[in-house]
C-alpha cells in the first residue's frame, strides 16, 4: 500500500471529531508564532519534541508491552552522529539524519536481539536498556574524539542562519519539532493499523496467544525496538542542534529517559493522541509552576514548583489512572476507531 | 457640546514614532541595571548552586556601597538544561538587562544561545568547558578558570609548595571520580602532566565510583604503591569516605593535595570529619583574604547569610559576586542599558579591586579573563587557610601531613 492510500484510509476511518480537532490543533500552531514570543517559542519546542520521542517510546511500550527505561541512549546517540558529522565533516544534518538513524537502529537491534532472543522480559529487559545507556555514556566519558566528558561542541558561527543546517533561532526550531511531532504522528497512526501494529497490539496483550496465532512475536517485538530507536534519533539530532552541545552525562542520563517517557504514561499509553496531550500538559505545567512559585512567594524558591509538578503528576495519575486522553475523548463524545 | 480634535498627518507620524521609540528609551535610560542571575539551587548541582546564591545574596548590599544600582532577580535553573534556557529567555522578557550564570558548562552553553541571539550580555561566573569561549559568542565573557587551567595552576601549587617546605615528593597516585567532572579532570591531567615536568613518578591514576559506599578497595590499592602524595579530584560525601577509609587502613602519605576540584572545603566534610579535615590541601581560585573588597564582601555575606560562613562559600560566592561586579561597572560606564552598548562595556572591563585572587579582572577578545590566579588552601581548624601564594597567605602550609591519630 502506498502512504497516500494508506493516509487516505487513516482519515477514512478515523472518528471525525478527532480529525476535525486535529485539524484545528495543526492549523493553530502552524499560525500560533505570530502571537508567540521567544520565550514561548522555546516553550512550544520542547512540548513538541517531547511529544515526538514520547509517540516513539509509545511504539514499543504502548504498541507493543515492552518497557524501555533506556531511551536517552538514542537521543544521545541521534545527537553525537548528527554533530560530529557536522563539525567534523561537514555533512548537514539534513544527510546526517541517515547515519544517525542507523547507528540508533543498531543499538536498538542489538539490545532488542540480546533481551528477545533470550527471553529477557518485564523488568530485566527495562533493566538491560538502563544498561545500555549507561554503558554507552560510560564509553562516551572516555572517547576523546568526542570531546570524552568535556562535551562535544557545535559552533555557533558555522553554516550562518540556514535552516537545512538547523542553524537558527526558535522560529526556525519551532516548525522543524512542529513538523517532527506530526510525522511521528502520521507514522505511528500508519503503524497502528498496519499488519505490523496489529501484530504489536497482540504481542501486548498475550505473547504467548500471539504465537499461537502465527504471529512471529521475535520479528514484531524487533520491529518495535528498531522502528521506536530510528524515530527518537531523529529527535535526537535536532535536540542536539538546538542545544548546540553534547555531554554524556545529560545525553545519556537516565533522568532524561524517564522525562521522555512521562508525557506518554500521562497522556494515555498505547494512544495516539496521549503523548501529545501529555507534552501540552507536562511542560507548560513545569514552566507555569515555576512562575506561579515566583508570584505568590515574590521569589524563587527552589525545588518547590517541582513538589507541585511530582503532586499534579500523582492527582493525574490518580484521576485517569489510564491516562488524560481515554478520558479526554470520553467526555469530548469522540468514539473508538472505525476500524 | 463636543470639543472638535483636529490631528495633522506630521503629528499623527510624531506621536507614532514616539510611542515605538517609547520602550527602548526607557530600557535605555533605565537607571537600575537588572541582573537575572541564573544557578542550578536544586537538582543535581544544588550544592554549589546554594552556594553561589548565598554570594548573590550579598552582593547587592555591597554594590550599592561602592555606587552601583542593581535589582536581581533571582532563577533556579533546576539543575536542566533546558529549563536553564526557557528561563533564560523568561529573564529576557522580564525585562533583564544582564544575565550571568550558570555554574554547569552544559547550562552556561543553553543560555548563551539565547543571549547571543538576543543580544543581551552574559557574564558567565562557574563554567569550566574551554570551548565556551572558543564558539565565538560575541554576548559572552568568563570570569573563571578553564579546566585545563584548573589542573595546570593546582601542578604548579603542588611544585611550589614543595620548594617553599623544601620537601620532596617520590611518587604519587591521582584518585579521581569517575563522574563528568572527575573524568574530565582526568583528560586534563594525562594531557599536562607530561608538560609540567613535575620531578615526581605518577605511579599510577585510579577511578572510582563517587556512588560507592566506601573507598577502601582503592585505599588498599594506593597504600600498596605507597606514594608521598596523593592527588585527588573528588566531591564532598567522596572526599569524605576516602579520607575515612585512609584513617581506616593507616594510611599516612605525606601530603594529600586536590589539584582544582571541590569536595575538601564543603561544609559537610568538615562537619563529618571534624579534625581529620584538617591539613588537606586543594588549588583553586579562591578569595583574596588581604583584598578590601574581600573584607567587604565578608561582612555583606555574613549579613545576608548569618548561618553560612563565608571562609567555606568564599570561592562560588566569590565568582557569584564578581559577575554581578562586572556587570554592575560596565552598565555605569555605559551609561545605558542597551544590550550592543552595554556589552562593548562589559567587554572593556578593568577592575583592578575585586574578590577573588588575580590580576584586575579584564578580557581577552575571546572574552575570557587571563588574569585569574590560583591558591594552595589548606584547612586548618576546620578553616579553608590559603598558605600559598605567599603575597595572599594567611598562614604557613603545613607539611608534611601531622598523623591521623591524636588530632584535636
Amino acid at each position: 500500500m502506498n502512504p497516500f492510500t494508506l493516509l487516505a484510509r487513516l482519515v477514512d476511518e478515523a472518528p471525525r471529531r478527532a480529525l476535525v480537532l486535529l485539524a484545528v490543533l495543526v492549523a493553530v500552531l502552524l499560525v500560533a508564532p505570530v502571537a508567540l514570543d521567544r520565550y514561548l517559542l522555546s516553550v512550544f519546542f520542547l512540548i513538541f519534541w517531547f511529544a515526538t520521542v514520547g509517540q516513539a517510546w509509545n511504539v514499543m511500550m504502548g504498541l507493543c508491552g515492552q518497557l524501555s527505561l533506556g531511551h536517552a541512549l538514542y537521543v544521545g546517540l541521534g545527537g553525537y552522529v548528527g554533530a560530529v558529522l557536522w563539525v567534523k565533516f561537514g555533512i548537514s544534518p539534513a544527510i546526517a539524519i541517515v547515519p544517525a538513524v542507523l547507528v540508533a537502529m543498531a543499538f536498538g537491534a542489538a539490545i532488542g536481539w540480546l533481551g528477545f532472543r533470550f527471553g529477557i522480559e518485564g523488568v530485566y529487559f527495562a533493566l538491560l536498556t538502563i544498561a545500555f545507556a549507561e554503558v554507552t555514556r560510560i564509553g562516551f566519558d572516555n572517547w576523546s574524539y568526542v570531546g570524552g566528558a568535556a562535551g562535544f561542541f557545535i559552533p555557533v558561527t558555522a553554516g550562518g542562519g540556514s535552516a537545512i543546517n538547523l542553524r537558527g533561532g526558535p522560529l526556525l526550531f519551532y516548525y522543524v519539532a512542529l513538523a517532527l511531532m506530526v510525522a511521528a504522528f502520521v507514522i505511528c497512526a500508519a503503524l497502528r493499523r498496519s499488519r505490523l501494529g496489529h501484530a504489536w497490539l497482540a504481542v501486548r496483550e498475550d505473547p504467548e496467544a500471539a504465537r499461537a496465532l502465527g504471529i512471529n512475536v521475535f520479528r514484531a517485538k524487533m520491529a518495535a525496538v528498531i522502528v521506536s530507536s530510528a524515530m527518537t534519533a531523529v529527535a535526537g539530532v535536532v535536540y542536539a542542534f538546538y542545544q548546540s552541545n553534547l555531554f554524556p552525562s545529560q545525553s545519556f542520563d537516565i533522568a532524561r529517559s524517564i522525562e521522555m517517557i512521562l508525557a506518554p504514561i500521562i497522556g494515555g499509553l498505547g494512544t495516539l493522541f496521549g503523548p501529545i496531550l501529555g507534552a501540552f500538559i507536562l511542560t507548560p505545567l513545569g514552566q507555569t509552576l515555576i512562575a506561579l512559585v515566583e508570584k505568590i512567594a515574590g521569589r524563587a524558591i527552589p525545588g518547590v514548583n517541582l513538589v507541585f509538578y511530582g503532586a499534579a503528576l500523582m492527582v493525574m495519575i490518580w484521576f485517569a489512572p489510564n491516562g488524560i486522553w481515554p478520558w479526554l475523548k470520553k467526555k469530548l463524545g469522540i468514539p473508538e476507531e472505525r476500524s | 457640546m463636543t470639543a472638535k480634535t483636529s490631528f495633522s498627518r506630521r503629528a499623527v507620524m510624531a506621536g507614532a514614532a514616539a510611542t515605538l521609540a517609547a520602550p527602548g528609551i526607557a530600557h535605555a535610560q533605565a537607571r537600575t541595571l537588572k541582573i537575572g542571575s541564573l544557578l542550578p539551587r536544586s537538582g543535581f548541582f544544588a550544592q554549589a548552586g546554594q552556594s553561589m546564591h548565598r554570594g548573590v545574596l550579598a552582593a547587592p548590599d555591597l554594590l550599592k556601597e561602592l555606587g552601583y544600582n542593581v535589582e536581581i532577580v533571582h532563577i533556579d535553573t533546576e539543575s536542566n538544561a533546558d529549563v536553564a534556557r526557557t528561563q533564560a529567555e523568561r529573564a529576557i522578557n522580564d525585562g533583564c538587562h544582564v544575565l550571568t550564570g550558570a555554574f554547569d558548562s552544559g547550562h552556561t552553553l543553553a543560555i548563551a544561545q539565547v543571549t547571543e541571539q538576543r543580544q543581551i550580555p552574559f557574564v558567565v561566573n562557574v563554567a569550566a568547558a574551554p570551548q565556551i569561549t572558543e564558539q565565538g559568542y560575541k554576548y559572552l565573557v568568563r570570569n573563571f578558570q578553564t579546566g585545563g587551567q584548573l589542573v595546570t595552576n593546582g601542578l604548579r601549587l603542588i611544585k611550589d609548595v614543595m620548594d617553599a617546605k623544601g620537601i620532596k615528593f617520590e611518587k604519587a597516585v591521582f584518585l579521581h571520580a569517575n563522574d563528568t567532572f572527575g573524568t574530565a579532570q582526568r583528560n586534563a591531567m594525562d594531557a599536562i602532566w607530561p608538560r609540567v615536568n613535575l620531578p615526581i613518578d605518577l605511579a599510577e591514576k585510579i577511578a572510582y565510583d563517587p556512588r560507592a559506599q566506601d573507598l577502601s578497595v582503592e585505599v588498599t590499592k594506593i597504600r600498596a604503591l605507597n606514594p608521598d602524595l596523593v592527588m585527588c579530584v573528588t566531591r564532598a560525601s567522596d572526599a569524605i569516605k576516602m579520607v575515612r577509609d585512609m584513617v581506616r587502613q593507616r594510611f599516612q602519605p605525606k601530603a594529600i593535595i586536590s589539584p582544582g576540584s571541590p569536595g575538601f572545603y564543603d561544609e559537610e566534610f568538615y562537619q563529618a570529619l571534624g579534625p581529620l579535615a584538617d591539613f588537606v590541601m586543594f588549588g583553586l581560585p579562591w578569595a583574596n583574604p588581604k583584598s578590601n573588597m574581600t573584607q567587604a564582601f565578608e561582612k555583606s555575606f555574613a549579613k545576608a547569610n548569618p548561618n553560612n560562613r563565608f571562609a567555606v562559600d568564599s570561592f562560588n560566592a566569590g565568582f557569584a559576586f564578581e559577575g554581578m561586579l562586572i556587570a554592575a561597572d560596565a552598565f555605569k560606564r555605559a551609561g545605558t542599558t542597551a544590550g550592543p552598548q552595554l556589552m562593548e562595556a562589559v567587554r572593556a572591563t578593568n577592575l583592578p579591586e575585586h574578590i577573588m585572587i588575580g590580576g584586575p579582572i579584564t578580557f581577552d577578545a575571546k572574552g575570557q579573563n587571563p588574569n585569574i590566579g590560583s591558591a594552595l588552601v589548606q584547612n586548618l581548624k576546620r578553616i579553608p587557610t590559603v598558605v600559598l601564594p605567599k603575597d595572599v597567605a594567611l598562614a604557613e602550609p603545613v607539611l608534611p601531613l601531622p598523623a591521623w591519630q591524636g588530632r584535636s
